[in-house]
């Protein structure tokens, strides 16, 4: 069979590709923009609307002789439906002929769209979807002049229902397409909202518990054909025509998102621009259309009362609020006296830019200490070499393929991975999860764990810190996974950090690599390794030469001067305030105090990704740029700038003029950023599936792609073929003595980090502070559910509830990071729980 | 004779060995003995069209099964929701065997590897009767395992709708069986093929009196089947008479049979001697209504016949309307309930059957216009051939067929003006 | 009451799970069985029901609010169905139903003080050539008359005193 067909549309002839959908292949190949509501090029069709009603039909054939009918002319008979059929159900096939604009084509749009409009309020002007609406754009397009249906008899619904914290339901307008009803069952996997009743009372429902409260949520307000899912965020908030679109880039996880901010001029705000809401932006190889809700809703630190916003420094033992050519001026004397003893430590969501120009300060004083911060996810550098090969798109995995996800939660490390992921799965990619515990995307490598459903799929339960030898062993331990695994045409291997230690975490991404070098799937594309480093530009560290090793060296012997840029080590590290008092001066440049002004010298603030440009190398190892969108806050400078000041006060070079400029700088250095240019990121190609523009019905409101689809760092084994393995690191296995257990920290996406807390809509969904424990060890300790516990571990002394469950490890407790106050261990521990008071009622 | 109600000639007929002693299971033994390519050549052979409604060639859609794949089913439509129908109903309540015994022929003939009977669920009894039936059966090696020593194993199972008339239309019936909401799929890919069927595998969906026809087909041959009836309509049909008629009722006779002996002979003429009667809808709600003229009194009950007078036997529940009734009442009734049995999937159904609904209340009570009259039916005509399933083809025919042949009927409600101008 | 765990359910619903390919398909019998137990199907039954077959009760809810023999809202005692289809309505079903209304003194779909008699109307039942008649708590009771309807829902009250019913 050959790839593509010829189809007819309205007389003329496209090349299309075979068993396309014809209104996709109508929209790429003919321009025809067959008009939709409950279609979606991401879903399933359903034929529900019948908005998308044209004439069809097929070449003839004899039905004795199977030969095609010709007409006199020689060409091709063609048998039209004797009734107008749905394109969207339609699968192309060679000859087919569609008509789009005879007169029946015409009128039937306009019926489907009067009896749309017979039940709908119409009340566009006060609605949020107004002015991006598709059945407003569409009954401009192809609607009736006039309604013939009485007003007074329209039923009147509810219009401001609440399906969860974070959507609300207007049912009035909801036009029954059921297109959030299958993204929540198709595409994540949690079928919580369904109709209810049937006729025209069928509604969207939910009654689940709680409601619609899944970390995509924000999705089905961007594929709402009307304006009857609005966000708790963005409700009221602004008119569509009133907002200026700037493109950008997630700042939170390793998944980089692109994203597309809503900027509106506020009132509130002194008159400046500030973000309304933040859209998902197309990247078919990073996020499809799709974005979390925790970059949906999770922007409002940017304009948080709490950033810092004056420079400060100490003097005479007092921190005091000063200006920047003051605090340069006073930091340049006290940097050179450091005498080469400097060093930095980067938080992982510091751009590229700042990395450069942080390396080039510290280097250019002599000194070489450069940290990663948080000194917990190793393997950065394996990725490197043997990540997912150059062109690799996860939303291309399927039959025949394999994916192993151990030691890690991507639901709550990298919610759009194990989006993408699971999807893979429903293509056909058998899908295994091994962990310490039971995560979310376990549900769907299990068989009939939800609904029924037959799926390719296993998991594996190790003890606690035993993924590598878990990892190592697996041919020998586990021969059939391991076999379907390495038989699998495209295998992509992801490996976290959960219940180990740096060296673990290391040692797993080895031994992973080391998996998928000898079963052959490196060098290609869909293939390799992948690491959910934490934050936005975990491999950006490392291509910077940012190290976890190196922060690790830093806290055991520290510094006369430590620059601390990003990082809330105080936060994130029980044992920070320890080691810190070692350090003679601490410079801190981040957006948010996390209480080191009590130890610091400078207190710098700086932009947050809204208020300046810059790029990062998401976990695929996308570089990918970002763009300015609302103006600075207070006197904060974006990172690079300040380092780059900083540097020029020392004389050591002139600070560049842009951060386009401080990229030229560096791909001319770092080889792996060769050619890259923010000219070279901003380029863009049309995709498929062609959402945004015009026809915002196809697809939802979800951006075209206009600020850049990002340029892919090729991998070591991309270039250079031949096979490399190398030895195993040397790793510490945890263990726990006597009448101790395992603490494992894991991560919960919604937690109280700083820069997260600001983002109110959000804290109702925070977790009360909770531990789980495997029901034995908590039965042999006296521990019931809900109870009170303590959990000691090195530094780290605090009290959470604990939520007994069979499905961890015995000897191992989760213990999720930052929902406490509190920091807890960085990397797996040996501890002890015990029991300080009985069960109470969850606070949630 | 009767094929189908044969409870009304046979007492007992209900017990098995009752059954047995009149040939019970007689069909089901030389089906066995046959390969079953031959099996639904015989049923290809007799004529046998769905009994559902939609009068399809029973044999060629078994002959539509992939023999090649692994799993199969048969699915039994009990759900008889169709107003005016209750011919399904006396089968499963007076020969339940008949029915089952024809549902494992099918079974056997795509080598199925179940049965499901999906049983309306106000039929509760039923439902309860067919489950002892399936038990009885089972203990005497008809149904399970290795049936009747053949190697063949089949299970039967009933299942109960609630309440759902959509439930009878083939694709909402399977999503219903498989705990879905029962609306309609899309097609393709249909019920028999891999993917459309039950749990997504190729299934054969008839109707009861379809399947309960098939025992006597393998028993008697293909030809004494074909002997009855008229050339494109074979067998016997239940017609289901109900309204002003003496005596309502269920009357098995040969396909091509007349309106006109069916309503006088059989169902004893008007229910008072001095009316006269008016119209008829011959398929239920569902099918177009036609003024019961002599022509059409005299019209054969057949697939090719009805369609020359401009409405369809269907599934032959045959309600009669004498002169006192008001044809705009009518159409209020059956649009009534198809508003009350859309499912809401599909746009032109869903709203069109709630706004019909209520135009026709306005009309009725005197407040609508003449624009009304011509809206409704412009609305009904717009729905036509539009939607997902033909219940919104069923939802538009009241309308458009009311207003067609009794105009007048609908002039009395309304004034030039309507009631609020 | 609950239905998981309660010995005079056991039997049936482990029936019902063994009948089908898939345990979302019990969900329609598993319904039947919350509504016997409960009298309507309550939000207990909902998620009890989710909990057998393992699925989000946002599916199960939307199950029972589809078809309308699953009754969301707690009914009388005897739930009175009268048919007033076309068929019926022909035989005088429509004037039965309203007299049967006015008999109990309640509205369309309600109930009686004593919560004895829910009465509604319902579509065709597949009785036509019996009109009128009604479908009790699902049982059919056909060929009605008044006289006929005054003596069963004497014999019901009667019945329902007795603790039988
Ligand atoms: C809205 C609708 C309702 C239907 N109801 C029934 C029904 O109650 N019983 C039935 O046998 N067929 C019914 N049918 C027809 C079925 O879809 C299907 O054609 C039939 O069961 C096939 O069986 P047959 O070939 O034996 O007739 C209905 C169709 C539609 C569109
Ligand atoms: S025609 Fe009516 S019943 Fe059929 S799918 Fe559409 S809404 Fe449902
Ligand atoms: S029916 Fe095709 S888009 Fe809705």
């Amino acid at each position: 069979m050959s790839d593509t067909v010829i189809i007819n549309v309205d007389g003329n002839d496209y090349e299309v590709a075979a068993g396309s959908n014809l209104v996709d292949a109508a929209k790429w190949h003919a321009g025809n923009d067959i008009p939709v509501f409950c279609y979606h090029p991401k879903m399933e069709p359903v034929g529900m609307c019948r908005m998308c009603l044209v004439e069809l039909g097929t070449p003839a054939r004899d039905r004795a002789t199977g030969e095609a009918m010709l007409n006199d002319d020689g060409s091709p008979q063609i048998r039209y439906f004797p009734k107008l059929q749905t394109a969207c159900t339609t699968t192309v096939s060679d000859g087919m002929h569609i008509k789009t604009n005879t007169q029946e084509v015409i009128d039937a749009r306009n019926d489907v769209l009067e009896f749309l409009l017979s039940s709908h309020p119409l009340d566009c002007p006060i609605c949020d979807k107004g002015g991006e609406c598709p059945l407003q754009n569409l009954t401009m397009r192809h609607g009736p002049q006039s309604s013939r249906m009485y007003f007074e008899d329209k039923q009147l619904l509810e219009k401001h229902y609440p399906l969860g914290d974070l959507i609300f339901l207007d049912r009035e307008r909801c036009i029954q397409c059921a297109r959030c009803v299958r993204f929540q069952d198709e595409v994540v996997g949690d079928d919580v909202l369904a109709f209810h009743e049937r006729g025209r009372r069928l509604q969207i429902i939910t009654n689940s518990d709680p409601g619609f409260d899944t970390y995509f949520s924000g999705n089905t307000t961007d594929i709402c054909p009307v304006g009857a899912l609005t966000t708790t965020d963005f409700r009221f908030g602004a008119r569509p025509w009133e907002l200026n679109e700037v493109p950008s880039i997630s700042p939170w996880d390793a998944t980089g998102e692109n994203i597309s901010l809503s900027m509106r001029l506020d009132r509130d705000f002194g008159g400046k621009a500030l973000i309304k809401r933040v859209m998902p932006r197309q990247n078919e190889r990073v996020n499809e259309i799709w974005i979390s809700d925790k970059t949906r809703f999770g922007h409002h630190f940017t304009r948080s009362e709490d950033r810092l916003t004056q420079p400060m420094m100490r003097s005479g033992g007092v921190l005091r609020e000063s200006n920047w050519s003051a605090v340069m001026a006073a930091m340049a004397g006290l940097l050179k006296d450091a005498d080469g003893d400097i060093a930095a430590i980067a938080g992982s969501s510091m751009t590229n830019e700042d990395l450069w120009e942080l390396r080039q300060l510290v280097e250019g004083l002599g000194g070489s200490r450069l940290g990663a911060w948080i000194p917990s996810h190793g393997g950065a550098e394996i990725v490197a070499e043997v990540g997912v090969g150059f062109g690799t798109n996860l939303g291309q995995l399927g039959r025949g393929d394999a994916i192993l996800v151990i030691a890690s939660d991507l639901e709550e490390e990298a919610p759009i991975w194990r989006l993408r992921l699971k999807q893979a799965q429903d293509r056909g990619a058998y899908l295994v999860v091994a962990n310490a515990r039971h995560t979310r995307l376990e549900d769907f490598a299990i068989q009939g764990a939800r609904n029924d459903k037959v799926v390719e799929g296993d998991a594996i339960r190790y003890g606690a810190g035993e993924a590598v030898l878990i990892m190592r062993n697996l041919s020998a331990d586990q021969p059939e996974i391991a076999e379907r695994l390495s038989e699998a045409e495209n295998l992509v291997i992801v490996a976290g950090a959960e219940g180990l230690t740096l060296s673990g975490g290391k040692a797993l991404a080895q031994a992973a690599a080391n998996f998928l070098i000898e079963t052959g799937h490196i060098g290609r594309r869909n293939n390799g390794l992948l690491i959910p480093l934490p934050g936005a530009n975990g491999m950006g560290l490392h291509y910077l030469g940012f190290t976890p090793d190196t922060t690790l060296d830093i806290m055991t012997n520290p510094p006369q001067v430590l620059i601390v840029a990003q990082a809330e080590l105080l936060d994130d590290d029980p044992a920070a305030r320890a080691w810190l008092s070692g350090v003679e001066t601490i410079v801190y440049a981040n957006f948010f105090d996390d209480g080191i002004s009590a130890l610091a010298n400078y207190i710098l603030p700086i932009q947050t990704f809204a208020e300046r440009d810059g790029s990062f190398v998401n976990g695929e190892r996308r570089v990918q740029r970002f763009y300015t969108a609302q103006g600075p806050i207070g006197q904060s400078l974006p990172a690079w700038k300040l380092f780059g000041g900083a540097r020029q006060a020392l004389g050591a070079g002139a600070l560049q003029p842009s951060a386009a400029a401080v990229m030229r700088d560096l791909s001319a250095d770092i080889s792996e950023f060769e050619g890259i240019s923010y000219k070279a990121l901003a380029q863009v190609k049309r995709e498929f599936p062609d959402v945004g523009g015009r026809d915002q019905y196809y697809g939802g409101t979800a951006y075209t792609n206009t600020g850049g689809l990002g340029i892919q760092i090729p991998c070591v084994s991309d270039t250079r073929k031949g096979r490399r393995t190398r030895q195993l690191e040397r790793f510490d296995q945890p263990g726990a003595g006597e009448d101790e257990v395992l603490i494992m920290p894991v991560t919960r996406l919604y937690n109280r980090q700083r820069n997260f807390r600001p983002s109110l809509m959000l804290e109702p969904r925070v977790l009360t502070p909770y531990a789980i424990v495997n029901s034995d060890d908590a039965a042999a300790l006296g521990i019931s559910d809900g109870d009170i516990v303590e959990i000691r571990a090195g530094e780290s002394n605090v009290r959470v509830q604990a939520a007994l469950s069979d499905e961890i490890a015995a000897g191992a407790v989760a213990l999720p990071r930052h929902l406490t106050e509190e920091a807890i261990p960085l990397t797996i521990t040996a501890g002890s729980v015990s029991k300080v008071a009985e069960a109470v009622a969850a606070a949630t | 004779m009767h094929i189908l109600l044969r409870g009304r000639d046979i007492d007992n007929i209900k017990q098995l060995d009752v059954y047995e002693r009149h040939g019970g299971f007689a069909g089901m033994k030389k089906a066995l003995a046959m390969t079953p390519a031959e099996v639904i050549n015989v049923v290809k052979a007799s004529g046998l069209r769905g009994r559902g409604g939609a009068g399809f060639p029973t044999g060629v859609k078994w002959s539509f099964i992939p023999q090649h794949e692994p799993v199969k089913f048969v699915t039994v439509n009990a759900d008889e929701s169709e107003t005016g129908t209750f011919k399904d109903r006396e089968i499963m309540e007076e020969n339940p065997y008949q029915l089952i015994e024809g549902s494992l022929i099918c079974a056997y003939a795509i080598q199925a590897k179940a049965v499901y009977i999906y049983l309306r669920g106000e039929f509760w009894d039923i439902g309860d009767q067919l489950d002892e039936c399936i038990e009885a059966l089972r203990a005497k090696g008809y149904i399970g395992a290795n049936i009747m020593g053949s190697g063949y194993d089949c299970e039967v199972y009933t299942h109960l709708g609630a309440g759902a008339y959509i439930c009878g239309e083939e694709s909402a019936l399977l999503n219903s069986l498989e705990g879905y909401l029962g609306q309609p799929r899309v097609r393709p890919p249909f019920p028999a093929q891999k993917g459309g069927g039950l749990y997504k595998e190729a299934t054969v969906v008839n109707n009861v009196e379809t399947l309960a026809n098939v025992p006597y087909i393998l028993n008697d041959g293909a030809d004494a089947f074909k002997a009855i009836g008229t050339e494109q309509s074979a067998g016997n049909k239940i017609y289901c008479v109900s309204g002003h008629v003496k005596r309502p009722g269920n009357y098995e006779l040969p396909m091509g049979t007349t309106f006109r002996e069916l309503l006088y002979e059989h169902a004893g003429g008007p229910l008072h001697e001095e009316r006269k009667f008016k119209a008829m809808l011959p398929s239920g709600g569902s099918g177009p209504i036609v003024p019961l003229t002599d022509e059409v009194l005299d019209t054969p009950m057949s697939y090719e016949d009805c369609a020359n007078i401009g409405t369809i036997i269907g599934s032959a529940s045959i309600i009669v309307m004498d002169e006192t009734v008001d044809m705009t009442w009518v159409a209020s009734k059956v649009t009534k309930f198809f508003k009350h049995e859309s499912c809401g999937k599909c746009t032109p159904c869903r709203e069109g059957t709630y706004w019909l609904d209520k135009v026709i209340d306005r009309i009725l009570d005197g407040r609508g216009s003449p624009d009304d009259v011509t809206r409704i039916a412009d609305v009904a005509e717009n729905m036509a051939g539009t939607t997902l399933c033909a219940l919104g083809d069923f939802a538009a025919n009241p309308i458009i067929h009311t207003i067609r042949h009794f105009p007048d009927d609908f002039a009395q409600h309304v004034s030039a003006q309507g009631a609020d101008g | 009451m609950a239905i998981i765990g309660n010995p005079k359910y056991e039997e049936r619903i482990k029936s019902h799970l063994a009948k089908y390919e898939t345990k979302r398909s019990a969900v329609m019998p598993l319904l039947y069985i919350a509504q016997e137990e409960y009298g309507w199907v309550n939000p207990d039954g909902i998620s009890e029901v989710a909990e057998i077959l393992n699925l989000d009760p946002t599916q199960v809810k939307s199950i029972a609010g589809f078809y309308t023999m699953y009754s969301e809202k707690p009914k009388g005692k005897y739930w009175l169905q009268v048919c007033t289809d076309l068929p019926c309505a022909l035989q005088g079903a429509d004037d039965f139903h309203a007299w049967l209304k006015d008999e109990l003194g309640v509205e369309e779909g309600g109930t009686t003080k004593d919560e004895m008699f829910t009465v509604e109307h319902v579509m065709c039942l597949a009785a036509c050539d019996k009109a009128p008649m009604l479908q009790c708590n699902f049982r059919y009771v056909e060929n009605l008359d008044q006289d006929k309807m005054r003596g069963l829902l004497a014999k019901w009250r009667a019945e329902a005193a007795n603790g039988r019913g």
